[in-house]
């Protein structure tokens, strides 16, 4: 399987397409991505490219409502789709017998989406839509953690000021013209890329991606640029705060930093150093603040891979009942500013865990071609992918040490506190 | 079909009807090899090599239903504090030891088993396995880790409560079964029961349930099988023990009349419903006709109920229907999140649907599309080294025959309608089923009560 070797090519109409042939099984993964997402969507529209994903499942000109999910599934095969700050993918893993299916169906909504669309439709998606977010937000506790820290973390101005989900309000207010529009501005050939991982010959499966795809006009139009200012600075330029008495079980603190974007080399040291802080029981965080000062019930740490000018970093910790905010807060500064002294020895550590986890994701089909489709989009090659351990190993504990001294002191920090009790106001 | 209309460079005659499909290509499990170890520990093996991981699982009948409702959550504290340290190491130095490998021992506990597992780099197995043994052989479950792990689980209960999908799970257990029963608890235990938990308690627990002669272990990867039973055995030979009988569980009977339930959850914008019975164990002649009528009512994304709830009225993000099949006795549930404006209309539905799928039976159209599903996706169930683990721990736990997956699209493709609605008939009763809300009692307890479908009985949390 390693190194992953694939074939690409571009369709006339702009289509880029990654071919990843692994006969082992006989199943093969398709994965699109459109390189548009809540990054693109203007002011007002909100959760537009999300609730957008939604109504590509409602059937295309030549696919009743309904029978999208119904042929998949006939042909014993699992899908979906899943909007981000950056992409849209929509990926279906199925018998290989069936590879015609899938490309019959995703290029029907890539070339003939538009016929089919009616009020009706929309209706019913936004109201599940909504639910969505009422089931995931507004009726969870920290359920609205992510739109605090956007907010603390990027400015007003900012493509990822706001969530994906989107407001109530914007969400509701989308129309029939909104999704011909959005349609006919990003979901363009030239603006995706299709990745078949698995049991497939590459000219055999070229032919039919042809096939099924050739006939869908190219656009000579690029994308609209992203709105807004693209990059607010490497820093937020101090510490932003938000504190939430809610109905919540345990004080609970993030804290949020701006980081290089996915595309920057430097990225790779801020992936490594949020290994170091919250990967296993050994990580800093866990070690410190869970396991010897018993201070935090549970910690975690994520570096988000985003493209549009900075990324961002979030750690954060639960407290116990008692727990004085803090107390919590000045533990989470404490073991964060500390890894100015981390050691060769705990980079080690992070490198081997993120080593193991990345064959693990590549191991598996639907996963692969989600991967190579990630690094065909921002990098224009897919077979990037094969050098993202080595990329980690070249991170050492110096460039960790830098990245603690520049990026995660308190000129740029954004911390949001829950505390357990009635909502004010 | 013609085969000449899916050459790769035919012309799209039309856009009209879904492509034929091409030929098929045959989807056969790897062979798996079964020995035992000296020790008397059942062994697993399936030998790939495509990806240069093993995947580990060790599985022990040291699941919560040992326990009696006073010490419920003893094996699930047991299995969190076991990585606490060994007689050589501290639970600090293991981490570190084990992480170093590039790898972390997963332990999950549930009802019937625990289970401890990992995926490494296959040239890193030898010293993983080594570092297994010293936590199944020796753990020693320092003061400190356990005090401090009974303190993790408490503040969970907590975080439990004020989640309204937990609550509804929760409240529908103790509506389901007897207080005596382990199922009528949460897995973990209750804050009475967690709070008397002592070191000792756990110390008995590992004595007692981690025993090789109960267990079984499962390695999938890149190696060979024999190196594997040699390595497995030179690692696992200090491990001794074997296997305490299981206990038997009180029988569940429901009476037929029955509450709806509603836990108030003030101001709250969905409701949490679950519809439930006990259900089936795992392991009986009904489970492929189940795992088919399931699929159909409300286990894919094209089931009925989805359909209904979600695409037709559009109540929901999503609703799940599920059998939990246990070693004795398991539930049926089905669970939905909706908007609160719409709580008796969804619950009205969802009733219905369960009522009529019982009392009519699936379609012959539905059953065949069903079954190409669960056979189609078998194989998308068995891709990775760690997923093909935890299928074989399925086996061991359960005592399934070693085959029980290699026949299973044989099984599946064989289910009928009339089988399915025979199987469900027997095991699902919509007039027995408990009926539980978590939501705004206020904003629903009324339109409930006027459904009709029992009495409401209140509760706050």
């Amino acid at each position: 399987m390693f190194p992953i070797r694939t074939e690409r090519h571009v369709l006339a109409n702009g289509l880029t397409v990654v071919l990843a042939p692994d006969r082992a099984v006989p199943v093969v993964a398709i994965n699109l991505w459109y390189g548009v997402g809540s990054r693109n969507e203007r002011e007002g529209r909100t959760g537009f490219a999300h609730l957008f994903e939604h109504m590509m499942f409602q059937g295309s000109a030549h696919v009743p409502k309904g029978r999208h999910f119904e042929l998949v599934e006939a042909a014993g095969g699992s899908l979906n789709a899943s909007t981000w700050f950056d992409r849209t993918n929509y990926f279906e893993t199925l018998p290989s017998h069936h590879l015609d299916l899938a490309l019959w169906l995703e290029s029907d909504r890539m070339g003939w989406l538009l016929p089919a669309m009616t009020e009706e439709k929309l209706e019913n998606q936004r109201d599940v839509v909504r639910n969505e977010r009422r089931q995931r937000y507004d009726n969870q506790p920290y359920g609205d953690w992510d739109e605090r820290i956007q907010e603390l973390v990027y400015p007003e101005d900012h493509p990822y000021r706001h969530t994906v989900i989107g407001s109530m309000e914007d969400i509701g207010a989308a129309s029939l013209q909104d999704v011909r529009e959005f349609f006919e501005t990003f979901y363009l050939p030239g603006n995706a890329v299709l990745t078949l991982a698995g049991d497939i010959d590459p000219i055999d499966a070229l032919a039919r991606v042809e096939r099924y795809f050739g006939e869908i006009p190219g656009s000579d139009a690029d994308p609209p640029p992203i709105p807004g200012r693209h990059d607010p600075g490497p820093v937020i330029g101090g510490t932003t705060r938000d504190t939430v008495r809610s109905r919540v079980p345990l004080p609970r603190i993030y804290m949020a930093f701006r980081i290089p974007p996915v595309t920057d080399p430097a990225f790779y040291t801020a992936d490594v150093a949020t290994s170091v802080l919250s990967d296993g029981r050994a990580s800093r965080l866990y070690r410190r603040l869970v396991r010897e000062q018993e201070l935090a019930k549970d910690v975690a740490a994520f570096a988000f891979p985003l493209a549009t000018g900075r990324s961002l970093m979030i750690a954060w910790l639960n407290g116990y009942p008692e727990s004085d905010p803090d107390e919590l807060e000045a533990g989470l500064v404490r073991e964060l500013e500390g890894l100015q002294d981390v050691s060769r020895d705990e980079v080690a550590r992070a490198v081997a865990l993120s080593e193991t986890r990345l064959l693990r994701q590549a191991e598996q089909l639907a996963s692969r071609a989600d991967l190579l489709s990630m690094h065909q989009q921002l990098f224009g090659d897919a077979e990037r992918l094969n050098g993202e351990v080595e990329r980690l190993r070249a991170v050492t504990p110096e460039a960790v040490r830098e990245f603690a001294a520049t990026t995660l002191g308190s000129d740029n920090r954004a911390v949001l506190t829950y505390l357990p009790g009635e909502e004010q106001g | 079909m013609n085969p000449s209309t899916n050459a790769p460079d035919a012309p799209l005659r039309s856009r009209a009807t879904p492509p034929p499909q091409g030929p098929i290509r045959p989807f056969n499990l790897p062979e798996v090899r079964a020995d035992k170890l000296t020790s008397g520990l059942r062994l697993r093996t399936i030998q790939r090599s495509e990806v240069p991981l093993v995947s580990a699982a060790l599985v022990l009948e040291a699941g919560e239903s040992l326990l009696s409702r006073q010490a419920a959550g003893t094996a699930v504290l047991t299995g969190d504090s076991l990585t606490g340290g060994t007689a050589e190491r501290s639970g600090a130095e293991l981490s570190e030891a084990v992480e170093r490998l590039g790898t972390g021992f997963q332990v999950s506990t549930g009802w019937d088993a625990t289970s401890i597992s990992f995926t490494c780099l296959a040239e890193r197995l030898d010293e993983t396995l080594s570092l297994l043994a010293e936590v199944v052989v020796g753990a020693s479950f320092p003061p400190e880790e356990v005090g401090r792990v009974r303190r993790q689980r408490l503040a969970a209960l907590q975080q439990r409560r004020m989640n309204p999908a937990s609550l509804a799970d929760d409240a529908l257990a103790e509506a389901v079964f007897p207080p005596d029963h382990p199922y009528a608890r949460s897995l973990s235990g209750e804050p009475g029961s967690v709070q008397g938990i002592t070191r000792d308690a756990a110390l008995a627990f590992f004595a007692e349930r981690y025993r090789p002669g109960a267990g079984g272990f499962v390695l999938v990867g890149d190696i060979a099988a024999d190196d594997v039973f040699a390595l497995a055995d030179r690692h696992l030979s200090a491990w001794k023990g074997a296997a305490l009988p299981l206990p038997e569980l009180p029988t569940a009977t429901l009476p037929g009349t029955r509450p709806v339930i509603v836990v108030d959850r003030p101001d709250a914008v969905q409701s949490e419903i679950r519809i439930g019975l006990p259900g089936p164990s795992r392991g009986g002649p009904d489970d492929d006709a189940l795992e088919v009528g399931n699929s159909i009512l409300g286990g894919a994304f094209t089931s009925r109920l989805n359909m209904n709830l979600r695409e037709r009225h559009g109540f929901t993000y999503g609703v799940r229907s599920r059998f939990a099949q246990r070693r004795h006795g398991g539930t049926f549930k089905i669970g939905t999140s909706v908007q609160t404006e719409v709580t008796a209309r969804a619950l009205a539905e969802a009733e219905g649907e369960l009522r009529r799928f019982v009392s009519e039976g699936p379609t012959p159209s539905e059953v065949a599309q069903a079954r190409e599903y669960l056979s189609g996706i078998f194989p998308l169930r068995m891709e990775t080294t760690a997923q093909l683990t935890a299928r074989l721990a399925e086996v061991l736990i359960y005592h399934l025959p070693d085959d029980h997956h290699h026949r299973y699209r044989e099984r599946i493709r064989a289910v009928t309608p009339e089988g399915v609605r025979d199987a469900v008939g027997r095991h699902v009763d919509p007039g027995r089923a408990r009926l539980v809300v978590v939501g705004d009692a206020k904003r629903i307890a009324g339109e409930l009560e006027d459904l009709g479908l029992g009495p409401v009985e209140v509760t706050s949390t």
